[in-house]
C-alpha cells in the first residue's frame, strides 16, 4: 500500500502546484505579486503605530503640562520624544519630515492627511499581503497534509488558494471567470476558468484518495510496528528484572519513552505500580510477577500457536495494492464526469431554458445569466441525493444497533438465574417473618429472659 | 451520515458559492457547485453498496473462566458475508473498563472483499473478580473519501468468569518453595491418642485396659505395667461466612472490604484442601446467594472460586437467614468464620450466633474495620479529619459493645484492617487445627 500512497502523493504534489501556478499565472497581470509585500505591509502598521503612539505621547505629555506647567507645552520635550520615538526607535518619517523635527506645528499641519495616507496605504498594503499570507499557509498546509495524510489539511490547502481568488475577486480584479457561459459543452471543457476549477476538484478527488489509500493500509503496517515495540520492551523489562534478581547492575534502558513504555500501556502501568504506587514490597512483586507472566504467556502463545502473531498484527487484513489503484482510477474518473455533467447541466442558461421552456420575457430577461440562477436547480438536485440515499438505506431495513442475540440456552439460564433469585428472597422474607413471630410469641411469655438477650441488654447498658 | 470532512467539503462549497453571487464570477460558483456535487454525487451508490448487514463478526476466546490478574487472548474474525466491496471498514471490539489491554489493538481498520474474512487478536489482562462480557463490537463503514459513513453496533456479547485473585496463593506457595520442605513442613498437625499408626508415647496401665496394647518390653525395663500409646491425625471441618452486603463494598476500588474477604476465603480454602480439611463457603447479604458445603471433590475449589467471583457488594446482612441456611445442610461440627464489618443491628447477629451455638458449632469473627479501608486521615481536610475521627470512634465503641457480648458465649471478634486481613485468617486457620477445633 505504501506504493500506492507513493503514487498518490506524487499526483497530490502536481495537482497542487498545478492548481498554484494557474492561480498565480492568472492574477498576475493585475501586478499584486510584489515579493516586498509582506515588508511593506509590516513597515505599514509599524507606521501606523508610530503615529498612533507619538499622538499619545504628545496628548499625555500635554495633559501633564496642563497640570503643572499651566498649559504651555514645552517644544523641546516634544521634540525629543519625537526624535526618540519615531525616528530613533522606527527609523522611519512617515509626516513628510525628512529631518530630525525641530517645530512641533510641522507635525501637527499635517497630521490628519498623514493619518489617512497611512490608512489607505495600509488598507491597500493589507490585501497585497494576505495573498501572499494566504498562499503561504496554503503551501504549509500542503505540505502538512503530505506528511501527515489529515484531511484538513487538504482542506485547508486548498481553501487557502481559492482564498486568494476570493480576495482578488473582493478587489475586482482580474480573476478566473467563465463570462459569458459558452454553450457548448466541449467548449465550456477548455474554458481557462473550467481548467482551473477541475485543477483544483483534482487535487481534492486525488488527496483525498490518498488520504484513503494510507489510511486503508497504515493500521495494519502500525500493528505491526506497535507489536514489535510491545514485545521488545516486554523483553528488556523482564531481561532486566532478571539482571536486578541476579543482583547485576543495571544500566538504563536504551529504549526512548516513546517507542517503548509509553507504547504499551500494560509495561508503563506495571512500572508506575512498582515505582510510583503504594510503594509496598508485595504491590512491587505484583507488577514484576505481571510483566513476567505476560511474557511466559505471550511466549506460550507464539510456540503453541504458529498463526498467533500474524493475528496479532492482522497481517491477512492487509488489502491488496492492485484493487486500490483500479478502484481509485475508475471511481475518481467516474466522480469526475459525473459532477463535470451535472454541473455543467445546473449553471448554463441554455440547459435551464431548455428544460423550462420559459416564455420569452424570462428567457431574455437579465436574471437569467445572474450566478444565482444555479440555486434554482441545485439546492433541489442537491437535496436529491441525500433523500434518495435515504430511501435506500430505509428499504434495507439497516439496524443501527442490533438487540442482543441470546441463544435458547443463554435465555433459560438467565430466566432461571432470575427465578432461583426470585424464590431464595421469597423465602428469606418468609423464614423472617417466622421468626418475627416466634419472638413475638415469646415476649408474651415472661417466664424467664434469654440469656443472649441479657448479654445484648448488659453490653449496651455498660 | 456526512462525516467531519465531509463538512470541511460543504463549507468549502458554500464559501465559493456564495463568493460567486457576491462578486459575480461563474469561476467560483462553478467551483462551488463541483464541491457539493461532489459530495453529495456518490451518496445513494454508497447508500446501496454499505449495507452493513454483510459484516459478521465472531470473537473466540482461549478460556471462558480466568483467575483475576490472568491473561486471555480474543480473537476476531470479521467475515464479508454479501457480494460488496466494502472500501473502508473499522471494527472496534470493546472491552470492560477495568481490563487492560496487555498486547495488541482491539481495533482494525482496512478493506474487506466479498467473501472474504480477517482475522485479528489482542491479549487483554483481567484486573478485578467478577462476570464480565466482552463486546459489543462497532462496525462503521467509511465511503472511499471518507465523506459518509454508517455505523452499525453488534451486541455480540462473550461472557468471562473472572475468579477471584490466586496471587495470595502463589504467593503463599513460592514461600513454600522457598522453605523445601514444602507447605506442611513444621505445621501443627491436629492429633488424638487412641487409635491410629503413629506412635504417641507411653502411659501407665489402667484396669480395664486391653492387654494386647501393654508393652512388654517397655514394662519390664521400667518395672510396671505400661500402655502403649498411638494416634492419629484429624481434620478440622471449616465454614467461611463472607458477608456480601453493601457496606462491605467501601474502601478503595480493588481493596474493598469484600475484595479481602473473597481473598481470605481463598485462601483459606487452598489451605484446608492441601492438609485434608474440610473448608465450606457461604456467600449471603439479605439472601444466601451461594453455599458450597465442606468437601474434597476435586472441583471444591472451582466451586468456591465460582460463587466469590460473582459476589457484588449490595443489600443488607441477614446473619440468621444465612446461618439457618448453613445449620439446616451442615450436620457435623464446624468452625464458622464470618467475615462480615457488623455494620448491621447487633440483634440479629446475637441471634444467629444463638443459633450457632445451639447446634454445636464454633464461631469466630473476623471483622474488617470500615475507616482502615477506607482513605487515610492524612488526606482530609481539618474538619474531615475530625469529623472522621468522631465517626471512627464512634465505629469502634460500637463493635467492642458487640464484641463483649458475643466473648459471653466464647466467640472472638478480631478486628482487621488491610494489612494484617489475610495474616489473621492464616494465624485463625493454624491455632484451629492446633486447639482441634471442630474435628471430624
Amino acid at each position: 500500500m505504501k506504493v500506492v500512497t507513493w503514487i498518490l502523493r506524487i499526483a497530490s504534489i502536481i495537482t497542487f502546484s498545478l492548481m498554484a501556478f494557474m492561480v498565480y499565472s492568472i492574477l498576475d497581470p493585475n501586478d499584486i505579486w510584489h515579493w516586498n509585500a509582506p515588508y511593506t505591509f509590516v513597515v505599514t502598521v509599524f507606521r501606523l503605530l508610530s503615529l498612533i503612539v507619538f499622538f499619545l505621547a504628545t496628548t499625555m505629555v500635554g495633559g501633564l503640562a496642563g497640570a503643572f506647567a499651566a498649559g504651555a507645552l514645552p517644544d523641546n520635550l516634544v521634540i525629543g520624544l519625537y526624535n526618540t520615538l519615531v525616528l530613533r526607535t522606527w527609523y522611519m518619517q512617515p509626516y513628510g519630515v525628512s529631518d530630525p523635527l525641530t517645530n512641533i506645528q510641522q507635525v501637527w499641519a499635517s497630521f490628519f492627511t498623514n493619518l489617512n495616507d497611512v490608512l489607505i496605504a495600509l488598507w491597500n498594503n493589507t490585501f497585497l499581503f494576505l495573498y501572499f499570507l494566504c498562499a503561504g499557509v496554503g503551501i504549509a498546509l500542503f505540505l502538512q497534509s503530505l506528511a501527515r495524510m489529515d484531511h484538513k489539511f487538504v482542506g485547508g490547502a486548498f481553501i487557502s488558494i481559492q482564498a486568494i481568488v476570493i480576495l482578488a475577486a473582493y478587489r475586482a480584479l482580474i480573476v478566473p471567470n467563465i463570462d459569458p457561459l459558452p454553450p457548448d459543452f466541449l467548449q465550456f471543457l477548455t474554458t481557462q476558468g473550467q481548467i482551473l476549477a477541475l485543477v483544483s476538484f483534482a487535487y481534492l478527488e486525488v488527496s483525498y484518495q490518498m488520504i484513503y489509500s494510507h489510511s486503508v493500509g497504515k493500521p495494519v503496517e502500525d500493528r505491526e510496528e506497535t507489536l514489535k515495540k510491545q514485545l521488545l520492551a516486554l523483553r528488556q523489562a523482564t531481561r532486566k528484572q532478571d539482571a536486578i534478581e541476579r543482583g547485576e547492575k543495571v544500566s538504563s534502558t536504551g529504549m526512548s519513552r516513546s517507542t517503548g513504555a509509553t507504547a504499551f500501556s500494560f509495561l508503563r502501568e506495571a512500572m508506575e505500580r512498582k515505582v510510583m504506587g503504594g510503594q509496598s514490597a508485595l504491590e512491587s512483586l505484583d507488577a514484576v510477577s505481571d510483566v513476567r507472566r505476560l511474557q511466559i504467556y505471550v511466549d506460550d502463545l507464539l510456540q503453541s500457536d504458529s498463526r498467533a502473531r500474524d493475528e496479532l498484527t492482522a497481517k491477512a487484513a492487509a488489502p491488496s495494492s492492485s484493487y486500490v489503484i483500479g478502484s481509485t482510477i475508475t471511481g475518481s474518473a467516474i466522480r469526475f464526469l459525473t459532477v463535470v455533467a451535472l454541473s455543467f447541466i445546473l449553471i448554463s442558461p441554455n440547459v435551464v431554458q431548455m428544460l423550462l421552456n420559459l416564455p420569452i420575457g424570462i428567457r431574455d430577461s437579465v436574471e437569467l445569466i445572474q450566478p444565482e440562477i444555479v440555486m434554482l436547480f441545485l439546492v433541489p438536485v442537491v437535496l436529491l441525493f441525500p433523500f434518495s440515499a435515504a430511501v435506500i438505506s430505509w428499504m434495507s431495513k439497516r439496524e443501527v444497533v442490533e438487540g442482543e442475540k441470546l441463544t435458547k440456552e443463554e435465555k433459560e439460564e438467565a430466566k432461571a438465574r432470575k427465578k432461583n433469585l426470585a424464590r431464595k428472597r421469597r423465602e428469606a422474607e418468609k423464614a423472617r417473618k417466622a421468626r418475627a413471630k416466634e419472638r413475638k410469641k415469646r415476649k408474651g411469655d415472661e417466664t424467664g429472659v434469654d440469656e443472649w438477650d441479657k448479654a445484648l441488654e448488659d453490653a449496651y447498658k455498660g | 451520515m456526512i462525516t467531519q470532512r465531509g463538512f470541511v467539503v460543504v463549507f468549502a462549497g458554500v464559501l465559493l458559492l456564495t463568493s460567486g453571487f457576491s462578486f459575480l464570477n461563474f469561476y467560483l460558483v462553478l467551483l462551488g457547485v463541483y464541491c457539493v456535487i461532489g459530495l453529495v454525487v456518490t451518496l445513494p451508490l454508497f447508500a446501496l453498496t454499505a449495507n452493513l448487514a454483510g459484516i459478521e463478526v465472531d470473537r473466540q476466546i482461549d478460556k471462558v473462566k480466568l483467575f483475576s490478574g490472568d491473561f486471555l487472548r480474543v480473537r476476531v474474525t470479521v467475515r464479508n458475508a454479501s457480494r460488496r466491496h466494502f472500501d473502508f471498514i473499522e471494527v472496534h471490539d470493546q472491552y470492560p473498563e477495568t481490563w487492560i489491554l496487555a498486547i495488541g489493538e482491539n481495533f482494525i481498520a482496512s478493506r474487506i472483499e466479498p467473501g472474504s474474512s480477517m482475522t485479528f487478536s489482542y491479549i487483554l489482562q483481567a484486573r478485578m473478580r467478577g462476570r464480565y462480557f466482552l463486546g459489543p463490537t462497532e462496525v462503521i463503514m467509511r465511503d472511499r473519501l471518507g465523506m459518509h459513513y454508517y455505523k452499525r453496533i453488534l451486541k455480540e456479547h462473550t461472557e468471562v468468569l473472572v475468579y477471584p485473585t490466586w496471587k495470595d496463593v502463589r504467593r503463599l506457595e513460592s514461600f513454600a518453595k522457598q522453605r523445601q520442605l514444602g507447605l506442611m513442613f513444621g505445621a501443627h498437625r491436629t492429633k488424638t491418642v487412641g487409635m491410629g499408626t503413629d506412635f504417641a508415647g507411653f502411659r501407665e496401665y489402667v484396669p480395664g485396659d486391653e492387654f494386647r496394647l501393654i508393652d512388654w518390653k517397655t514394662s519390664a525395663k521400667r518395672g510396671d505395667m505400661v500402655v502403649k500409646q498411638w494416634e492419629q491425625e484429624k481434620n478440622v471441618q471449616m465454614i467461611c461466612m463472607v458477608d456480601t452486603s453493601g457496606s462491605m463494598g467501601n474502601g478503595y476500588p480493588e481493596n474493598t472490604k469484600l475484595e479481602y474477604a473473597i481473598r481470605a476465603a481463598v485462601l483459606l480454602t487452598h489451605m484446608g484442601m492441601e492438609r485434608n480439611d474440610l473448608v465450606g463457603t457461604c456467600v449471603f447479604s439479605d439472601i444466601v446467594h451461594g453455599y458450597v458445603p465442606p468437601g474434597k471433590r476435586p472441583n471444591h475449589m472451582y466451586d468456591v472460586l465460582e460463587i466469590l467471583a460473582m459476589a457484588e457488594p449490595k443489600g443488607w446482612s441477614d446473619y440468621e437467614t444465612a446461618i439457618s441456611h448453613v445449620v439446616t445442610q451442615t450436620k457435623k461440627r464446624s468452625l464458622i468464620i464470618w467475615m462480615t464489618d457488623l455494620e448491621e443491628s447487633p440483634a440479629p447477629l446475637l441471634n444467629a450466633m444463638k443459633t450457632l451455638v445451639a447446634n454445636g458449632h464454633k464461631a469466630l469473627i473476623i471483622s474488617p474495620f470500615g475507616p482502615w479501608f477506607e482513605a487515610p486521615v492524612g488526606q482530609f481536610g481539618p474538619v474531615e479529619k475530625v469529623l472522621s475521627e468522631a465517626v471512627s470512634e464512634e465505629l469502634w465503641e460500637r463493635r467492642n459493645k458487640i464484641a463483649r457480648a458475643l466473648s459471653r458465649f466464647g466467640i472472638n471478634v478480631i478486628n482487621v484492617g488491610p494489612e494484617d486481613f489475610l495474616p489473621t485468617i492464616m494465624r485463625t486457620y493454624e491455632q484451629a487445627k492446633q486447639r482441634g477445633v471442630a474435628m471430624f
